[in-house]
């Protein structure tokens, strides 16, 4: 199956998302659709899945002019996405899950008549491409890397000739990644093709055949992968006008004998299934620490323990010799300690009150009885200029700011005043480059000032090029403490699945020992 | 056509389109559907209704009498909208209601002997303490146990009614009534003071200045912050440093105590005594209207006044009409409903 996209145009209100943008999609290709958060790949691609329709220009397929107006058409052409956000019912089994999304299940569920055909047929490629899972396990107990196997599992059994992902290497460890390279490699061979969305480099080194570098909602060149460097892709990916002041981090010698701001001693909590476990760490002044791992591995309730949402079992968290918290006493936030946590439209704003009470929010404590409000609506006004918060009016309710610009807003409220800690869980997700290294080097510019900054982050680039050391969650203990100017990825990456040994020795990463799934994939 | 035609014409619809369009359909459509209740019931329906606003607003009697009906109303309306303003659904006014008029009234047989200047206070004080008592109650049963605050305000309702009951069937029954369940009449030094010659009574100021107070509280202080944060985001409100339970507990506490002055009210001013069927419903007519107010502090002084007027109509309609008193419900949910309905479809319009 052929696909063109032909001048294709999408605009939201003033932006314009998709510029004119041409594309060729051929059996058994791998196509990495190359740019930085906000170039417009997304948006592409949700067009050609029916989620969007297109402003201008036109979708071929096979030669013939074809209107996509819902996810359902693209699924019946043979299109399939696969998303970043996974669409699985945790506490179904992985059989369940295939069922549920195959159209030809039975309306009855009385497995022992209807044994045979759909469980055959909805197992098929689960059975091929991971023959080591079985279809009884729940899916809330599946690893990350395990569910978006089985998403794509689940597009597979639809048919799908076309297949779409979605930033697929963005939840993953680096070993996983390396076993959905092999993958996706694989599907081209059989004959599909595959629309990579990505903004890493490695995905497009390791498994695309053909480049398309997006900028601001332009294509701006196709290459053959063979013909590119990562750098000259990087320099086609940000643009020659995109060149931005390098961000400052001080260096780690700076503070290497100063007291630790933070200590975190012993800290045990406690959350539903979730628990952190053992937690000690110290973070001097002007320090920033990276937390890495995969997401669900403790990373937030370790951060609600520190700032005072949840209470903690055991231990206690010290600030500048002072106890900040503590299992003995209930907890307390504190306007010391800044929070920036994920998913900020959920977790940071009232979604109904306006911008600047959302604002004032941060000190509320130091709010008069009878609040006035114009200091509040200046300060609101400064942030939204110097993070540039779109729509820029103070007084429109929270909810109807898009999560990029809700995350900067929250960072600029957060960022306000003096900070002793700043937790910062994700401060840049979902934000293009462009804001991303703002809000970074408003963070960092904090720490310089001498407030220890605790950094959660998936995006182990970005960790390794800032942070001054890095600890990896798993399983919500510390698996490990690196230093980035000396380790790899793939050393962090052990630590994140577990399977990093302490007292590690240092050894190239081509004599780690084989992931078994990994040579079942590639 | 020209553009000065059409210019009213547009405007107009634009009106429509927004609340006052709202309100006018809610009137239109709560008129016609009582008349269509008044014509199924056999009667001549446009009199029928004439007489029930005549007897609601019509001379100042009437009025004097639909304002002895507003201030409970408004006070246990206040009870269920202060909750409301962080997210709690609280039915409990009729039994905030019951145990403010059973506290006050034991203040007052308490303290029986002693001059007004002692005894009023005394039972306001006991009064507030009642309602905010059975207002802390289901606080605390919500932020301790995270049990529903509709399921235990409702349950608490009859265990306060049938408290009432008891004690006026039992220990504090009037030796001298000759069976009746009541307690003795109140002296004068604890009836609260009247206005005009009338019935009308200290509750409705209390229930007006109370409305006042919360709506610059709830909207201009601090503290309405909190609990708009609260009620938005309990989590957000917590790492901001707002206490989602203690407010939980103040609003319950303020919203009986006010429903307890309810109360003390009824028990004082209308009936001179505690006794059984003390409130007839005030509590759940005012759980309606702080509803129909959209939870609204000052919106609720005059649908208080105009439920006032519904439930004292129901009496001409008792006397000219011979229709049951149950009309006066029937009427009040029919409202209820439609204004439920109407408010939907015009949001929903507006979303479009």
């Amino acid at each position: 199956m052929n696909i063109q996209l032909y001048n294709i145009t999408k605009r939201f209100g003033d932006v314009t998302a998709n510029d004119g943008i041409s594309l060729d999609i051929r059996a058994g290709e791998v196509v990495a659709l190359l740019g930085e958060n906000g170039a417009g790949k997304s948006t592409l691609m949700k067009m050609l899945f029916g989620l969007y329709p297109p402003d201008g220009g036109a979708i071929l397929i096979n030669d013939r002019e074809t209107t996509i107006e819902s996810p359902q058409k693209a699924m019946s052409l043979g299109i399939g996405m696969v998303f970043q956000q996974f669409n699985l019912v945790p506490a179904l089994s992985v059989l369940d899950n295939l069922l549920l999304a195959y159209p030809k299940s039975p309306f009855w569920t009385f497995r022992r008549l209807f044994r045979t055909s759909p469980r055959k047929a909805v197992l098929t490629y689960l059975q091929e491409l991971a023959p080591g899972l079985a279809p009884d396990t729940l899916v809330r107990d599946l690893s990350v890397g395990q569910r978006q196997l089985l998403e794509l599992v689940k597009v597979l059994n639809l048919d799908a000739k076309v297949l779409i992902l979605d930033e697929p290497t963005s939840v993953l460890p680096p070993q996983e990644a390396e076993r959905l390279w092999g993958l996706i490699r694989k599907l081209a061979e059989a004959g599909r093709s595959v629309v990579l969305i990505t903004h890493k480099m490695q995905d497009v080194m390791a498994c695309a055949h053909r480049v398309v570098v997006m900028r601001a909602g332009r294509m701006v060149q196709t290459l053959d992968r063979k013909q590119c460097t990562e750098s000259s892709l990087v320099s086609l990916m940000m643009g020659d006008s995109n060149q931005r002041s390098a961000i400052e981090v001080t260096p780690r010698e700076a503070f290497a004998n100063r007291p630790p701001r933070i200590s975190i001693r012993d800290l045990h909590a406690r959350h539903g299934a979730q628990s952190v476990e053992n937690i000690r760490l110290d973070i001097a002044p002007g320090e920033i620490l990276g937390v890495a791992g995969v997401s669900g591995n403790g990373q937030h309730l370790l951060a609600d323990a520190l700032v005072g949402l949840t209470p903690l079992a055991r231990g206690e968290v010290i600030i500048d010799g002072y106890l900040l918290q503590s299992a003995s006493r209930p907890p307390s936030t504190s306007g010391r300690v800044s929070y920036i946590p994920e998913q900020p439209a959920v977790n940071a704003v009232a979604a109904d009150l306006s911008l600047t009470t959302n604002v004032a929010l941060s000190h509320f404590r130091h709010l008069s009885f009878f609040p006035a409000w114009a200091p509040e609506e200046q300060l609101t006004r400064n942030i939204i200029q110097r993070y540039q918060v779109r729509p820029d009016n103070p007084a429109l309710a929270a909810g109807q700011l898009s999560g990029g610009n809700l995350q900067k807003l929250v960072v600029g409220r957060e960022l306000e005043g003096d900070k002793d800690l700043i937790v910062a869980a994700y401060p840049t997700m979902g934000l293009d480059a462009g804001a991303a290294h703002d809000i970074y080097q408003a963070l960092f510019a904090k720490a310089n000032e001498g407030a220890a900054v605790l950094w959660i982050s998936e995006d182990l680039d970005d960790l390794m090029s800032y942070a001054h050391r890095i600890a990896v969650l798993q399983g919500g203990r510390i698996s490990g403490i690196f230093d980035p100017r000396e380790c790899d990825r793939l050393d962090i990456g052990r630590a994140m699945t577990g399977e990093h040994q302490p007292a590690r020795t240092q050894r190239p990463p081509e004599q780690k020992p084989a992931d078994p799934r990994v040579r079942a994939a590639s | 056509m020209t553009n000065a035609t059409q210019l009213p014409v547009k405007l107009g619809l634009r009106l429509l389109r927004g609340p006052a369009g709202a309100v006018l359909g809610m009137a239109t459509i709560f008129v016609v559907a009582t008349l269509a209740f008044f014509a199924i019931n056999g009667r001549e329906a446009v009199s029928l209704f004439q007489e029930m606003v005549m007897g609601a607003f019509g001379d100042s009697y009437s009025f004097s009498e639909t304002l002895v009906k507003t201030a409970p109303i408004l006070l246990t309306a206040l009870a269920v909208a202060l909750p409301a303003r962080l997210g709690l659904i609280s039915v409990g006014g009729e039994g905030q209601l019951y145990l403010g008029a059973l506290f006050g009234t034991g203040a007052v047989l308490a303290a029986v002997d002693q001059p007004g200047w002692i005894l009023m206070p005394l039972m306001l004080a006991g009064a507030m303490a009642g309602g905010a008592l059975w207002g802390v109650i289901p606080g605390l049963l919500k932020t301790r146990l995270g049990v529903n605050e509709t399921i235990s305000t409702l349950l608490l309702n009859y265990v306060g009614i049938l408290l009432v009951s008891f004690v006026v069937h039992g220990p504090w029954k009037n030796p001298n009534s000759l069976g009746w369940p009541a307690t003795i009449e109140f002296p004068a030094g604890a009836i609260l003071p009247q206005f005009f010659d009338t019935r009308v009574h200290m509750g409705l100021v209390f229930g007006i200045v109370a409305a006042i107070i919360l709506h610059i509280l709830v909207t201009r202080s601090r503290w309405g912050l909190g609990l708009q944060v609260s009620r938005s985001n309990p989590r957000v409100g917590a790492t901001a440093g707002i206490s989602y339970e203690r407010n939980v507990l103040i609003v319950m506490a303020v919203g009986g105590l006010l429903a307890g002055l309810a109360g003390i009210a009824e028990a004082s001013v209308i009936q001179n005594r505690l006794q059984d069927g003390l409130a007839s419903g005030y509590g759940m007519t005012g759980f309606l209207v702080a509803w129909l107010a959209g939870q609204h502090f000052l919106r609720i002084i005059p649908l208080s006044v105009l439920m006032g007027g519904l439930l004292a109509s129901a009496d001409s309609l008792q006397l000219y009409a011979q229709l049951p008193k149950a009309s006066a419900d029937i009427l009040q949910a029919l409202l209820f409903i439609i204004v439920l309905a109407v408010a939907s479809l015009w949001g929903r319009r507006r979303d479009i």
